[in-house]
């Protein structure tokens, strides 16, 4: 890891004027920063240590909607009562990432922008060409190992995926990101590879990520997160899906759901065709899982991941099914 | 370019002034600069949790965390555990006990880890203690007895 | 079935039997209060002053050839020292290593001029600090002229490799094959396992002197890896003292100094400063190469009524494209079963890899896993439950050797295992078991590891104030050795456990072998017991003879009991007491057991500094090997595929246990790596460059807690006097071997589907 400079902001505004220099790198729980650092993949000249800026750790639930602010550990959150009575997806996406000490580092915001697992996105010496670490070189991960790549919302530049759980259920409980700048609804902050797949949200320098806001709906409280990985724990998602399900007062009829997967996708990925198919429906298996399969429509196959597209709509329709009480 | 500058850590309630680059990790602070090694390197990039300390009351990896970033924080390690007259923490005897180790190079890790999966209430079943014991690798496979040894500890402790 | 009844005891491994002295008791760890309190001292921990950094730089190709290095960036970085390199360095004398790969001529250099695998060391910075060095590593240029490379043996250019003289043959077994009723054919796989001990490799080299060199670095092996030094170096063994008190974790792969060890040890002499080497996660994938890809094809022909005929087996594994290493597939296969007709072949495919090495039960864990499955596969082929297939097959004697067995207790074990488990419940049909969405399965398979034995020394030291040292440059890598060698003093001396101290990790001590082979244990229980009995005699003698004796002339023999000494009717005295009476600080007996005509110390330093002493059997009487079978419940959901193990049982024939609480231990850990090994351990390579993608222990998944069931472990050995002096058989790395057939097994009956290539993962049940 090069040297840098440190500075610990005391306001906000401090914090996202240092944040506009070239170079400058922001540090919350400093779980992805130091490990890409030291990967070499971040190469800070300034890091600017935002964990004692004061009012940004506040968690409020209320009728409406819930707040999280951005410095909120993910252990915090997902031991909230409020949270995990009015936003289960939240707190299950939250319990089931890293480990309890990786939970107790990790912020809310940084959680939101933690970088791909892709090896060759990880490994500058042995692969120089990555187009998202050095725009412009290749792809090293197509032609090589695949099998923990995205299958959607890839391009011919980058296949990498998102790794993160917190993400995926808060695109399920239409979440929007408040920056110093703006706020952002999680379906446009995120940003698909392309041709620019370096650009991986829409923050621009200097914005800074204050906090996070969900509203208050009836599937929200009915939501779950299903995460489905070869080891028990400490694992990313082979596939993941987060559903927020809403019944009509006759305890069969889907009234609205939200599906949203992880572990698949070069983003947080909306499976709105799955909601289309299921909204008015009856809740029962068969059709649950006729319409989990449009989860994958569109999903492009790299060899190693092929399975992804057969294991994500079993994770959709078995969390969908969850949701609703059908074990 | 950042030279270095002075830090100061508050570790096991005591104060220590050391000089440190910026980029200087608190596990490297701890075993390259101070010389307290009780807290081990397994990975040093947040995979296996040997580097387990307690930061004002909550287990985090040293081995992510800057030095100067823990400046105010209050700072516990292995080697601050056991009681002021030296009596064992009674999760270490636990460990003694059950025999929850082998190595005993991820110890300290899984002990600090142990501590305050306990103090979090996270020990409650055998189950809900291997999941929230997950984050600390052991590879002599003593996880059975670190099972036995924490659900030990959290009934001498409730 | 026709099981025994069990006569055993359940829920840990105590050997049944009582003990009446320390050695065989269930006592805590003698080194557990450092441990639990962060003060055992690890290799990098040592502190010396004017300590300097070294970090390495490994090539990121998998073959070629160097052409340039530019130093000048790094040397121009901030407190850096030294830049070595092929071009600058010391030059070595070449060695063999543990397998006997001698490098071209007589020189060594630890960076490489031509690249045989993707992670070779080809450089290596010396700074003032850890951040210096690595910052400075990462501005090292090398530039490479990339040559072709063959990454694993699932590329066809790799070939069917070399043919290897482990050649067994007995019977007709292409005859026998040919008109036996049944025949199953099948090949398994398993890929590249890495040790990946917590504790990552690295060491501090320290010359004290132009000639005299200390090396602190975690060690199987420290007389071994001094001779290794010396002869690097040109020293007289005894110039180079290893020490090695504590082993964050071996399993294999600490037995011998690695080239990056030659590193920091050419880093400290040219700059003669002391320098700490440590080898970081990623790196250590190549700095060691961990257990090999292999490839198994079996045949098994037998009656209708499960009696095997013929077994035809044929093996190979990756080794380096320089170098050979052997994982001996047929050792299992050639002894566990009766069989009239036999043959095993075994080649070895090079690729640019880095030398694969021992890890946990080399040869011997993955030659069960085809051999366990192949037999799962024919009781299912024949309507047999496994287990009836198994004592159908059960041998009389070695079928390789026609030996008598020293004791196999493997049908104590199947009917202990079978019992503790409730087998007799299971329905023998594919995917007839299921709670919910979780088919379950249930399978079992057996496990055997061989007893070796070395000759080990140690010294027994009584103090004046009646404690006692016992001292050898054996090690404890949470083996025990620290515990057991105490009790067994104890036990030989007649004084109370925690009356000895026990020293150990120096080759300054008295001599032992490799930690390896799972032969510590039982070789050096045997040094101890011998000298302590000769350290007692000699007490004993000093209190009958000498002329300030209180005891003397007091009876015609003395007995030592509870750290006293007394005529056999009658008042004693303590230890202390004696030893102030006689006016001596401390008695010292120095022992070994060593061959008789061998003391030449030409002879010794080879016994213990090679492997050519440790004694394979061929010269003793009766086969020796410790026994094991696993029986094993899997859940695996029928949508996700993913597989938990949610119940283990395991009755184990290790013979006596000197410590059942540690033996316990080991079992469970065997086991948990076995779990490991079955579901989640791959060394995944990059084809195109011979690159480890998964050199991480997020990518290289080891199990965590949670995916550890509740595991009960049964012991049905009892002493075996035939295979070791104090009844002991091969404890480390028994469990692990049978573990991933038996896992492999159950998710056959969860699921019906046979995978037959580790690890299994969801995407194969899918």
């Amino acid at each position: 890891m090069m040297n840098f400079d440190y500075s610990r902001a005391t306001s906000l505004e401090e914090a996202a004027t240092l944040a506009r220099h070239p170079g400058a790198m922001l540090l919350a729980g400093g779980t992805t920063l130091l490990d890409l650092a030291k990967c070499e993949v971040a190469r800070p000249e300034r890091v600017i240590d935002l964990t004692r800026l004061p009012g940004l750790n506040t968690i409020t639930v209320g009728e409406s909607g819930a707040t999280i602010g951005a410095l909120a550990t993910m252990s915090r959150v997902a031991d909230d009562h409020g949270i995990q009575r009015r936003y289960p997806a939240i707190a299950e996406s939250l319990l089931l990432a890293a480990s309890a000490q990786l939970r107790n580092m990790a912020t809310i915001g940084g959680n939101l922008l933690q970088r791909t697992r892709c090896p060759y996105f990880r490994d500058p010496a042995g692969y120089p060409a990555c187009n998202k670490r050095d725009p412009g070189t290749g792809c090293s991960a197509i032609g090589g190992i695949t099998r923990d790549h995205a299958v959607l919302g890839t391009s011919d530049h980058c296949i990498a995926v998102y790794p993160g759980d917190l993400a995926v259920a808060l695109s399920a409980l239409g979440a929007t990101i408040q920056t110093n700048l703006r706020a952002i609804e999680i379906e446009a902050f995120f940003l698909m590879p392309g041709a620019t797949p370096e650009r991986e949200t829409v923050l621009e320098r200097g914005e800074i990520i204050t906090a996070i806001a969900v509203p208050a709906t009836p599937l929200a409280a009915n939501s779950t997160y299903l995460k489905v990985r070869d080891r028990q724990s400490y694992e990313f998602a082979a596939a993941s899906a987060a559903v927020g399900l809403e019944l009509d007062s006759d305890g069969v009829t889907i009234r609205d759901i939200r599906v949203a997967l992880g572990g698949i996708a070069t983003k947080p990925w909306r499976a709105i065709a799955v909601e289309d198919a299921l909204r008015g429906r009856r809740l029962d298996e068969g059709t649950v899982r006729e319409a989990s399969r449009t989860a994958v429509d569109g999903a492009k196959s790299h060899g190693g991941n092929a399975y992804k597209i057969e294991l994500a709509p079993c994770v959709v329709a078995r969390a969908i099914l969850k949701a609703g009480g059908i074990q | 370019m950042a030279s270095v500058r002075p830090v100061k850590l508050d570790i096991n309630g005591k104060e220590k002034t050391l000089s440190l680059e910026p980029r200087v990790t608190l596990l490297d602070a701890l075993r390259e600069h101070l010389h307290m090694t009780g807290t081990k390197k397994g990975c040093d990039q947040g995979q296996c949790g040997a580097c387990t300390v307690h930061v004002d009351g909550q287990r985090v990896l040293a081995c992510l965390t800057l030095a100067v970033q823990s400046e105010g924080s209050a700072i516990t390690t292995i080697e601050g555990l056991a009681g002021p007259d030296g009596t064992p923490h009674p999760v270490q005897q636990a460990f003694i006990e059950e025999d929850a180790f082998q190595c005993g190079y991820c110890t300290p890790g899984q002990i600090m880890s142990a501590v305050a999966c306990i103090r979090e209430g996270r020990a409650g079943s055998d189950d809900e203690i291997r999941e929230f014991m997950a984050g600390n690798l052991c590879r002599c496979g003593a996880y059975p007895n670190i099972v036995s040894a924490v659900r030990k500890a959290a009934e001498a402790t409730a | 079935m026709t099981l025994i009844e069990p006569r055993v005891k359940h829920g840990d491994a105590s050997d049944g039997t009582t003990p009446s002295g320390p050695l065989g008791r269930e006592i805590v760890r003698t080194d557990g209060p450092l441990k639990v309190q962060g003060a055992a001292t690890y290799a990098l921990e040592h502190q010396l002053e004017g300590l300097l950094h070294c970090v390495i730089v490994q090539s990121t190709v998998g073959a070629g050839r160097i052409v340039a290095v530019d130093r000048s960036a790094a040397e121009a970085s901030p407190g850096v020292r030294l830049v070595l390199d092929a071009g600058y360095s010391l030059m070595l004398r070449s060695q063999p290593d543990f397998f006997g790969n001698k490098p071209e001529g007589d020189d060594y250099t630890p960076f490489a001029t031509d690249i045989h695998h993707n992670g070779e060391i080809v450089a290596a910075v010396v700074a003032d600090t850890l951040e210096q060095a690595q910052a400075a590593a990462q501005r090292v240029r090398v530039e490479v002229e990339f040559g072709p490379v063959i990454a694993t043996h699932d590329d066809p250019r790799a070939g069917h490799g070399n043919p290897v003289p482990l050649d067994k043959d007995w019977g007709d077994p292409d005859g026998a094959l040919a008109e036996a009723p049944v025949v199953l054919k099948a090949t398994y796989e398993t890929p590249r396992e890495y040790n990946v001990p917590i504790e990552p490799h690295g060491l501090i080299a320290h010359w004290e002197a132009d000639d005299r060199l200390t090396i602190y670095e975690p060690s199987q092996w420290v007389d071994g890896m001094a001779n290794h030094y010396a002869t690097w170096f040109g020293l007289p063994f005894e110039n180079v003292r290893v020490v090695s008190p504590f082993v964050g974790g071996g399993f294999g792969s600490k037995g011998q100094a690695l080239p990056h060890s030659a590193v920091a040890a050419i880093a400290a002499r040219m700059l003669r400063r002391p320098v700490k080497l440590a080898v970081s996660r990623p790196q250590t994938f190549t700095a060691y190469g961990g257990r090999p890809a292999t490839r198994q094809r079996l045949k098994l022909g037998a009656t209708e009524e499960g009696q095997l005929l013929a077994i035809d087996h044929d093996g190979s594994n990756e080794t380096a494209a320089n170098a050979a290493f052997i994982e001996t597939l047929g050792i299992v296969t050639s002894m566990m079963y009766a069989v009239p007709n036999f043959r095993s072949r075994q080649r070895i495919v090079p690729v640019n890899t880095v030398t694969p090495g021992a890890f946990r039960a080399p040869g011997k864990n993955p030659s069960a896993f085809a051999l366990e499955c192949a037999m799962d596969e024919l009781a299912v082929e024949l309507g047999l439950d496994p287990v009836e297939l198994r004592l159908r097959n059960e041998p009389d004697v070695d079928p390789e050797t026609g030996k008598p067995w020293s004791s196999r207790r493997l049908r104590e074990a199947y009917a202990a295992g079978a019992d503790a488990f409730g087998w007799t419940q299971r329905n023998p049909v594919p995917r007839s078991m299921r709670e919910g969405r979780q088919l379950i399965g249930w399978g079992m398979a057996c496990g055997t590891h061989p007893v070796y034995s070395s000759p080990g020394e140690a010294m027994v030291r009584i103090l004046a104030d009646g404690s006692v040292e016992v001292l050898s440059s054996a090690i404890d890598m949470g083996t025990g050795t620290y515990t057991i060698l105490a009790q067994t003093a104890a036990d030989a001396l007649g004084v109370p456990v925690e009356q000895v101290t026990t020293k150990l990790g120096d080759s300054r001590l008295p001599r032992a072998p490799v930690a390896g082979g799972s032969q510590l244990a039982n070789l050096m229980t045997a040094a101890v017991h011998t000298t302590a009995l000769a350290a007692r005699e000699e007490l004993i003698a000093l209190g009958l003879t000498d002329p300030n004796s209180p005891l003397r002339d007091r009876a015609n023999t003395l007995i030592i009991a509870d750290g006293r000494i007394a005529p056999p009717s009658g008042e004693g005295i303590s230890i202390a007491e004696l030893m102030a009476a006689i006016g001596r600080d401390v008695l010292e007996v120095t022992r070994d057991t060593l061959p008789r005509k061998e003391r030449s110390s030409a002879e010794r330093l080879k016994f213990f500094t090679t492997l050519g002493g440790m004694e394979r059997g061929t010269s003793i009487p009766k086969s020796r090997h410790s026994f094991c079978t696993h029986f094993v419940e899997v859940r695996v959901d029928e949508d996700f595929g993913t597989i938990r193990v949610s119940r283990v049982v395991s009755a184990l024939d290790a013979g006596r246990l000197y410590n059942p609480k540690l033996a316990d231990s080991q079992f469970k850990g065997g086991i948990v790596m076995g779990i490991g090994m079955a579901l989640l351990e791959e060394g995944i390579t990059d084809p195109r460059n011979g690159r480890i993608l998964s050199a991480n222990l997020a990518d290289y998944r080891i199990p965590t807690n949670a995916d550890i069931p509740h595991i009960e472990t049964i012991s049905v050995g009892i002493p075996d006097y035939d295979a070791t002096l104090l009844g002991g058989k091969a404890v480390g790395e028994l469990a692990i071997v049978g573990v991933a057939p038996a896992i492999a097994n159950a998710v056959f009956h969860a699921t019906g589907k046979r995978i037959r290539r580790l690890p299994i993962t969801l995407e194969s049940l899918m």
